[in-house]
């Protein structure tokens, strides 16, 4: 079983999905965190309900794209049903590799004369 | 796992919230519920002071959306996981994968099979248009036990022009017409109708058009409509058969249109006419004589009628009529009228028997999920470590009850469609089983009401298979881990479970096998019953003159005379005469003693006010007829060549009408008459009593006249001295020598009917029979496979007894008696139940009472034979145990 196929069996991914694996890029962090996170980096474009939110973390969890922290912030600053997430090194993998084909896929916009000033992305 | 606060302290969002949760997999709210409530909470103070009923909204939406997206994901991911590994399961059981889907497939199949005739004939409206508001309306003459009457042409007049209620109401009634031009003369059932006849029913004509007001009008030319299936098998579906002529009787009559297939009642009839082209209908003897009954009438219900609002107008008419006409309506005969809906008309006969069907169908369904519920939990028991260890490794418990439910889905699932394939199978055998009870028999198929039957059959059985063994799983989870082995104090209340099925199993067996076998006895009665008549080596064929040449009696004496001296000189032919029928006409039966009841007067006695006048079935016979037939005459003559329209009328009577009438009297030379005094029949004998209508019905007052006296001679008898069958192409051919004319419409062995009057008792039986014995199968495998899992789980405990000295001998009657206490048990609850149901089984059964010793005994024997066959096995097994083995192995 090589780790590039099951990459490519990811992509490409949710909006949803994808947005929550850059929310743990940086660190690991609590639901609540990420989806604070999704809408402050999308601009509230892209909103998590609980129940979206939460459909993902199961799925990105089962197959091993993330997986519940054990580290855990001081006690007081913390509320006790919170768990932490944190990106897996296969999960950071999955997330470059959507990043490229987004990236790949922005180029060939680009080359096409797509745009008529360069923006980043 | 944190734990919930009480419902009580949370806040209205909090607890529509926490209900919104419900809808995602237990195990998914188990993990994530408590942390989405938190989220939620947070999302909500964010909204809360930032303000604003619009954010407020927002929320609540957008977090409905989410869970009710989420939620179908989650559960269609874990249906898929759970199939695949309940997939995995099975493959690796095979044995027990095989036998519990045949073993349901079965159950499924009977109950499909059964429900989809039940469907087509009990349940769907009638394929006619509004066919719930048709009604057959009836006279009745309750005083003298007479439940429906036929009418004569006023009566329908009145009928139709009197009623309040009816937007339609149509005559009927069924003759045998001759065809020429065909090749061989050809008989044609006919049934002749008024011109809105089709328009009531709301057929609409596959060809052609039906018939118009205009048709029905005396000397409008004869014209005719062809039923569907006549013009199918005998013109090859001819699209051009519109207009073509056909010579019946004496009239030409064009053809104008051709019904699609619908059910036709009463009769299957080949061709329709309108009244106006029946001779008989037309004559004015018929048109306009009250007394001359011979019609069945329909009607249709105004929109909004009620049965109850059209009975009582009915009641009305007849009362008007009674007052108006008491010569035709005495008091004494309790003279009304009545409806009914048509539907019940056309289902009478089939409803009981496919319901009891329906019922033994069920049972054996119920004891097919018994047996599967048994051999899951013994499954169980091997798999206990297996679920303890899953339970273990974090699978929540709802999550595992889920996935046994799923494998008990994919087992039902599978049993499913192989039980369709099992109804479709058996469906042509079923219709024509149906067929001999109800017209609507062609309607029979399988359709999406059946199908959804059967997957609401398949899940039921899963539900219920499913929860009983999902439900010791549940007690058992934990206790398995913890004693390591199949253990004994988990298994005991599973014992005890299975105890309870397999006695279920046994009683409801009992049950089924009680009633096939009360059923077969009856039919070994019916087959025994005397039936008056030596039905040995005789043959009926019904003949047809053509009405047009003959027009009296005298010429109808003439032919019959000039006909039976042809045949008899026939080699082979021992005796012969012509009649109105044979005893056990299967039309004669279907029709019923009541199609030829007369009410009659005896000379010299005067019926009390509101006394009944007697009754009595007539037939029409020749000189030979009693001795054709081997019916014994009893005192006085039999008919003579004499006895014609010139002579004084004669009539024989039989035994019953003898005791009924004149029990201390020497009948012969008394004096009835059925014209109420016009006319007198002196009574010159006395023969046999003859179970004409059925061996299962007992015989009735029976008056016979001879055929030179009145007619109706329709049938040719004659005894053989060897295979009648061997000569009838003969007797076709001296049929038509003696009248090229003569229609012959079908022929067939007295014998021949005798065997055909028992079919459908006997195919009922045979069913019953057939479902019997399968519950037997699936009780007896049952009991094996408990006896043989017991021994299995007590290898120790038997090694240890014997031990201790018990010998083989000791251990088989142990393991036989256990058994058979079981099946005792089954056979007394069993028992119980077949004796609450006697009155239900009253009805169907023939000089057998519902509580036969003889059969109780039977079965029961049966049953704990079965039992006691099945337990040996593992008896043998248990004797076999050597104690020194069994103890190391543990």
């Amino acid at each position: 079983m090589t780790r590039n196929k099951n990459v490519e069996a990811f992509l490409p991914m949710t909006p949803a999905m994808f947005h929550v694996l850059i929310a743990l890029a940086d660190g690991e962090k609590h639901g609540y965190a990420i989806l604070k996170e999704v809408a402050r980096r999308t601009e509230d474009k892209v909103r998590l309900s609980a129940g979206t939110l939460y459909g993902n973390l199961a799925r990105l969890e089962s197959s091993g794209l993330i997986v519940e922290s054990d580290a855990r912030p001081a006690i007081g600053l913390d509320d006790e049903r919170r768990r932490y997430y944190r990106l897996t090194d296969f999960g950071r993998e999955v997330a470059v590799a959507e990043a490229e084909r987004m990236d790949a896929a922005l180029s060939q916009a680009r080359a096409k004369k797509l745009f008529r000033k360069t923006r980043l992305a | 796992m944190a734990h919930f606060e009480p419902t009580s302290d949370l806040s209205l969002s909090q607890r529509i919230f926490r209900g919104l949760l419900r809808a995602l997999p237990a195990d998914f709210r188990a993990n994530f519920g408590h942390e989405m409530e938190g989220v939620f909470a947070e999302q909500k103070r964010e909204v809360e002071t930032r303000g604003g009923a619009l954010d407020f909204l927002k929320l609540w939406w957008e977090t409905f959306l989410g869970i009710f997206r989420t939620a179908p994901r989650e559960h269609w991911d874990i249906l898929k996981q759970d199939c695949a590994y309940a997939a995995r399961m099975l493959a690796s059981s095979p044995g027990f994968a095989i036998t519990a889907v045949l073993t349901l497939a079965l159950g499924i199949g009977a109950n499909t099979a059964i429900f989809s005739v039940v469907h087509s004939v009990l349940l769907r409206p009638l394929p006619y248009h509004d066919g719930q508001q048709l009604i057959f309306i009836r006279q009745q003459a309750q005083k003298v036990g007479i439940a429906d009457i036929q009418f004569s042409a006023p009566e329908v007049n009145d009928y139709r022009e009197q009623n309040r209620t009816l937007a339609g109401l149509v005559e009927y009634h069924g003759m045998s017409f001759t065809l020429f031009g065909h090749g061989e003369p050809e008989r044609v059932s006919t049934g002749v109708v008024s011109a809105n006849y089709f328009d009531m029913y709301g057929v609409k004509p596959l060809l052609g058009r039906t018939f118009e007001p205009a048709d029905e009008r005396t000397g409008a030319p004869p014209v005719l409509v062809l039923s569907y299936e006549y013009w199918k098998n005998n013109f090859g579906a001819d699209a051009g058969i519109i207009g073509k002529t056909f010579e019946l009787n004496d009239k030409v009559h064009t053809v104008i249109g051709v019904l699609p297939p619908v059910p036709q009642y009463p009769d299957e009839n080949n061709v329709y006419m309108p009244t106006s082209a029946c001779p008989f209908r037309s004559s004015p003897k018929m048109s306009e004589n009250r007394d001359m009954r011979m019609m069945e009438v329909f009607g249709r219900l105004k929109p909004g009628v009620t049965l109850p609002q059209a009975r009582a107008d009915l009641a009305t008419i007849a009362e008007r009529l009674k007052s108006e006409y008491p010569k035709s309506y005495p008091q004494s005969i309790g003279y009304g009228a009545t409806a009914s809906p048509l539907q019940d008309e056309l289902t009478r006969a089939a409803k009981p028997t496919l319901l009891v069907l329906l019922v033994a169908a069920a049972f054996v369904l119920l004891i097919a999920c018994a047996n599967v519920a048994n051999l899951t939990l013994a499954r169980m028991a091997r798999r206990e470590r297996e679920l303890a260890v899953r339970t273990a490794l974090g699978a929540g418990r709802s999550r595992l009850l889920r996935q046994l439910l799923t494998e008990s889905f994919l087992l039902a699932f599978l049993a499913g469609v192989l039980g369709l394939a099992i109804a479709y199978g058996s469906l042509e055998l079923l219709t024509q089983f149906a067929a001999r009870l109800t017209p609507r028999a062609r309607e029979i198929h399988i359709d999406a009401g059946v199908l959804l039957f059967t997957l609401g059959a398949a899940l039921g059985t899963s539900i219920v298979f499913g929860t009983i063994s999902a439900l010791f799983a549940r007690a058992n989870l934990v206790s398995g881990l913890k004693e390591g082995s199949a253990g004994a104090g988990a298994g005991r209340s599973r014992n005890r479970m299975r105890s309870a099925l397999i006695i279920s199993q046994i009683a409801f067996s009992f049950m089924l096998l009680i009633g096939a076998g009360l059923m077969l006895r009856s039919l070994a009665k019916m087959q025994q019953v005397n039936p008056g008549f030596v039905p040995q080596r005789v043959l009926a064929m019904k003949i047809t003159y053509n009405w047009a040449k003959y027009a009296g009696v005298e010429q109808y004496a003439l032919a019959a005379k000039k006909l039976l001296a042809r045949v008899e000189q026939e080699p082979g032919v021992l005796s012969a005469a012509v009649s109105s029928g044979y005893p056990l006409e299967p039309e004669l039966i279907s029709a019923g003693p009541e199609s030829n009841f007369a009410t009659f007067r005896v000379e010299g006695r005067l019926l009390q006010p509101g006394e009944a006048p007697p009754t009595t079935s007539t037939a029409a016979a020749s000189p030979g007829y009693f001795r054709t037939l081997g019916i014994p005459l009893m005192v006085g003559r039999e008919f003579a060549d004499t006895d014609d329209h010139n002579a004084l009328n004669v009539a024989i009577i039989n035994q019953t009408m003898q005791r009924r009438l004149w029990p201390n009297e020497n009948p012969l030379g008394k004096r009835v008459s059925y014209d109420d005094g016009k006319t007198w029949t002196t009574i010159v004998g006395v023969v046999g009593d003859v179970r004409e209508f059925g061996l299962d019905r007992p015989p009735i007052s029976e008056t016979y006249v001879p055929v030179a006296q009145a007619g109706g001679m329709s049938t040719l008898i004659l005894r053989t001295a060897a295979d009648p069958e061997a000569i009838a192409r003969r007797m076709r051919e001296v049929v038509h020598e003696a009248d090229a004319q003569t229609a012959i419409t079908h022929e067939m062995t007295v014998e021949q009917a005798r065997e055909e009057s028992l079919v459908s008792p006997r195919l009922t039986a045979t069913l019953l029979g057939l479902f019997a014995a399968l519950a037997l199968l699936i009780a007896a495998a049952g009991i094996g496979g408990i006896m043989a899992l017991a021994v299995s789980q007590r290898v120790r405990e038997i090694g240890i007894r014997m031990a201790l000295g018990a010998r083989p001998a000791d251990v088989l009657r142990m393991v036989l008696g256990h058994g058979l206490v079981l099946t005792f048990l089954g056979v007394a609850i069993g028992a119980a139940g077949a004796l609450a149901l006697t009155r239900v089984a009253k009805s169907f059964l023939f000089e057998v009472t519902p509580t036969d010793p003889l059969t109780f005994t039977g079965v029961a024997l049966v049953l704990l034979a079965s039992a006691l066959l099945a337990s040996f096995l593992p008896a043998r097994r248990a004797a076999s145990i050597d104690p020194i083995v069994a103890l190391r192995n543990e």
